[in-house]
C-alpha cells in the first residue's frame, strides 16, 4: 500500500476522530495500587529506592537531631567513617576470612545434601534410616553444639566449619528431597520408559528438572550459614566480620558495630541477588 | 501366542486406611503386532490402570502379561507412553526433547540418532521449531513432541492415555489425522485410550469397551472388520462409522446407568 492510499484514508475519517486524542492510558501508580496488578517495573524501582531513601533519611534525622544519643544510635555519617576506620585497619581481610568460612561451609553442605537428598527422595531404605536422625539434629539449637565443635576441634577453622556445616547440612538435605519429590510422576516414567536406568533417571531427568528449586533451596541456606557464622565468629574466633563487631562492642564502638552489621546484611543482599540473577539467566525456559 | 497377551490380569488398589479397591477384574486379551487398539468405558473404570499394567509402571495384582512372549515386569523402552498432561522435559528444546527418545539405545551409532531424531521431528511437523523450548509452543505441538519421542525410541507398542484429551476440538482433529498417517508408516502396535467415541471409531482396528469399575471387557468391535482401514475426515458421515459409534455409546451409557443406580 502506498503512502498516498494512507493518506487518504486517514482524510477519509471524521474530523472529530482525526483529532481526537489517543484513549487515556491508565496511570502506573494505579496499577500498582491495585490488588494482583500487571507488573510496572520502573515505578516498582523507583518505590523500592524511595522506601530505602526514606528509612536513610529518618535514620541521619534521628541521630543529626541529638534524639537518640549516639552512642545508642550513631548517624549514618558515623557508620561511614567508622567504615573507612575499618578498611583502612585490614578490614577486608577479615571480610575475607568470614565469606571464606561461609563457603567452605556451603560447599560441604551442598556437596554432600545434593546427592544424598535425591537418594532420599528416590529410596524408601534411605529415607527410613536418615529420617530420624536428621530430624533430630534439624532441632537441635546450633549455639547451643559452639562448646561442643570447640571440645573437638579447637579454635581453628575447623570448629566454625563444622558448626556451619551442622547448621545447614541438615536442613539442606530435606530441602533438595522435597524439591526432588515435588518432580512430576510424568518426568520420571517418561524417562523409565524411553529406557533409563535409575542412575540415569537421577542425573538426567530429575536433577535436570528439580534444578531450578534446588539453587532456590541453596540461596536460603546460604542465607543461613550467614546467621551461624556470626555466633560463631562472636563466641570462638580471633578474626572475621563477628569477631571485628564483637571486639567494637567490647570498646563500645557503636558506629563500628553499626558498621559490621550493615556489612553482613550488604554481603547478604548482594550474594542474594547474584543468584536471583543467575537463575533468571540459567532457567530462562521457565519464562 | 500373540504379540501382546494380557491373561487373567487383575488390580486392586491399597487405600492407606488398609482396605482395598478392586480397579480390574481378571480380564483377558489378546493384540496382534500392527493392530491399532481403542479402549473406551466409563469414567474411573480402570482403562488407564489396565493400560499402565502393560507398560509395566503398574504391577498386575494376579495374571501375566507377555509382550513378544516376554513376561512385562517394568518399565522399558519396548513399551513407549504418551501422558495426557505434557511431559515434554521444558529444560530442552523441541529437538532436544525428540533426542531424548534416542538417548538411551546403544544398538546405533550418535549420527544415526541424530538422523533419527531429524525424521521423527520432520515427521510431526516440527522442523521449523526444533530449537523452541517447550514453555513456547502450544499444547497441539507438545503432544506432537512426545509422541515423536516416543516413536524416536523404537518401542514395540505404543501406549497412549488420552493423548489429546487436553487440546482443543481443531488441534485434535489434526493429530488425530497425522497419528492416523504417523502409524500406517510405522505399522505401530498402539493401544489408545479415549473418553471421545468419534476419535475411537475413526483410529481403532479394535474397540475394546470396558464395564464401570472394576473393569471387564464388556464387548470387543472389530472396527476394521467394517470400515475402511484408510479413514479421513469423511468417514464420520459412514453409515458403518455412525452405527458403531451408536452401539459403543450405548453400552457406555448403559454402563453409566447402572453407575448411577447403584449409589
Ligand atoms: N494408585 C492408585 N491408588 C488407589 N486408587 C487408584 C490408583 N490409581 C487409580 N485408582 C483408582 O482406580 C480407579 C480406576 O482408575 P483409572 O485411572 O484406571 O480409570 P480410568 O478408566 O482411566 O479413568 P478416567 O476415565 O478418569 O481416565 C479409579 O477409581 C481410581 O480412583
Ligand atoms: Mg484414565
Amino acid at each position: 500500500m502506498s503512502s498516498a492510499t494512507v493518506a487518504s484514508e486517514e482524510a477519509r475519517k471524521p474530523a472529530a476522530e482525526r483529532n481526537a486524542a489517543p484513549p487515556a492510558r491508565r496511570p502506573a501508580w494505579r496499577d500498582v495500587v491495585t490488588f494482583r496488578g500487571p507488573p510496572q517495573p520502573g515505578l516498582e524501582l523507583w518505590l523500592s529506592i524511595a522506601a530505602f531513601l526514606a528509612v536513610l533519611g529518618a535514620w541521619a534525622l534521628v541521630a543529626e537531631t541529638g534524639l537518640v544519643q549516639p552512642q545508642i544510635l550513631p548517624s549514618p555519617f558515623a557508620v561511614v567513617a567508622a567504615w573507612g576506620r575499618l578498611f583502612a585497619d585490614g578490614y577486608i581481610g577479615d571480610i575475607g576470612i568470614s565469606v571464606g568460612r561461609v563457603w567452605a561451609a556451603f560447599l560441604a553442605s551442598a556437596l554432600i545434601a545434593i546427592p544424598l537428598g535425591i537418594l532420599m527422595s528416590g529410596y524408601r531404605a534411605i529415607t527410613a534410616l536418615l529420617e530420624p536422625i536428621i530430624d533430630f539434629v534439624r532441632y537441635l539449637p546450633v549455639p547451643a553444639l559452639v562448646p561442643l565443635t570447640l571440645i573437638w576441634l579447637g579454635i581453628g577453622e575447623g570448629s566454625k566449619i563444622t558448626l556451619l556445616w551442622i547448621g545447614t547440612f541438615f536442613q539442606l538435605i530435606l530441602l533438595v528431597a522435597d524439591d526432588a519429590r515435588r518432580v512430576p510422576k510424568e518426568f520420571i516414567e517418561t524417562g523409565r520408559t524411553l529406557g533409563a536406568s535409575d542412575s540415569s533417571l537421577m542425573k538426567d531427568v530429575l536433577l535436570r528438572a528439580m534444578l531450578p528449586n534446588m539453587v532456590d533451596s541453596l540461596r536460603i541456606t546460604l542465607g543461613w550459614c550467614w546467621t551461624y557464622l556470626i555466633v560463631a565468629e562472636i563466641v570462638a574466633s580471633s578474626s572475621g566480620i563477628g569477631y571485628e563487631l564483637w571486639t567494637a562492642r567490647r570498646y563500645g564502638k557503636s558506629p563500628e558495630v553499626f558498621a559490621g552489621i550493615l556489612t553482613i546484611g550488604i554481603i547478604g543482599l548482594v550474594s542474594d541477588q547474584a543468584i536471583r540473577y543467575l537463575h533468571r539467566r540459567w532457567f530462562r525456559y521457565l519464562q | 501366542m500373540s504379540f501382546i497377551r494380557i491373561s487373567d490380569v487383575a488390580k486392586q488398589f491399597t487405600t492407606p486406611d488398609g482396605g482395598t479397591i478392586p480397579v480390574v477384574r481378571p480380564l483377558s486379551l489378546d493384540i496382534e503386532e500392527g493392530e491399532f487398539v481403542v479402549f473406551v468405558g466409563p469414567s474411573g473404570c480402570g482403562k488407564t490402570t489396565v493400560m499402565r499394567m502393560v507398560g509395566g509402571l503398574e504391577t498386575p495384582t494376579s495374571g501375566e502379561i507377555y509382550l513378544k512372549d516376554k513376561l512385562v515386569e517394568g518399565p522399558s523402552r519396548d513399551k513407549g507412553m504418551v501422558f495426557q498432561s505434557y511431559s515434554s522435559f521444558p529444560w530442552l528444546t523441541v529437538l532436544g526433547n525428540i533426542r531424548f527418545g534416542l538417548k538411551y539405545r546403544s544398538d546405533i551409532s550418535a549420527a544415526e540418532k541424530e538422523k533419527i531424531a531429524r525424521h521423527y521431528l520432520d515427521l510431526v511437523g516440527l522442523t521449523p521449531f526444533a530449537d523452541y523450548t517447550i514453555n513456547r509452543i502450544s499444547g497441539g505441538m507438545r503432544q506432537r513432541v512426545a509422541i515423536a519421542r516416543t516413536l524416536a525410541a523404537n518401542p514395540l507398542v505404543l501406549l497412549m492415555d488420552e493423548p489429546f484429551g487436553a487440546l482443543d476440538a481443531l488441534s485434535r482433529e489434526r493429530l488425530q489425522l497425522q497419528l492416523m498417517d504417523l502409524r500406517r508408516a510405522e505399522r505401530k502396535t498402539v493401544i489408545f485410550v479415549t473418553h471421545d467415541v468419534d476419535e475411537a471409531v475413526l483410529l481403532a482396528d479394535r474397540i475394546v469397551v470396558f464395564s464401570k469399575r472394576p473393569a471387564r471387557i464388556l464387548a470387543d468391535i472389530p472396527v476394521s472388520a467394517t470400515l475402511p482401514e484408510k479413514r479421513g475426515l469423511d468417514i464420520l458421515d459412514h453409515s458403518d462409522f455412525r452405527k458403531i459409534r451408536r452401539d459403543v455409546l450405548a453400552l457406555i451409557r448403559n454402563e453409566e446407568r447402572s453407575m448411577e443406580a447403584a449409589e
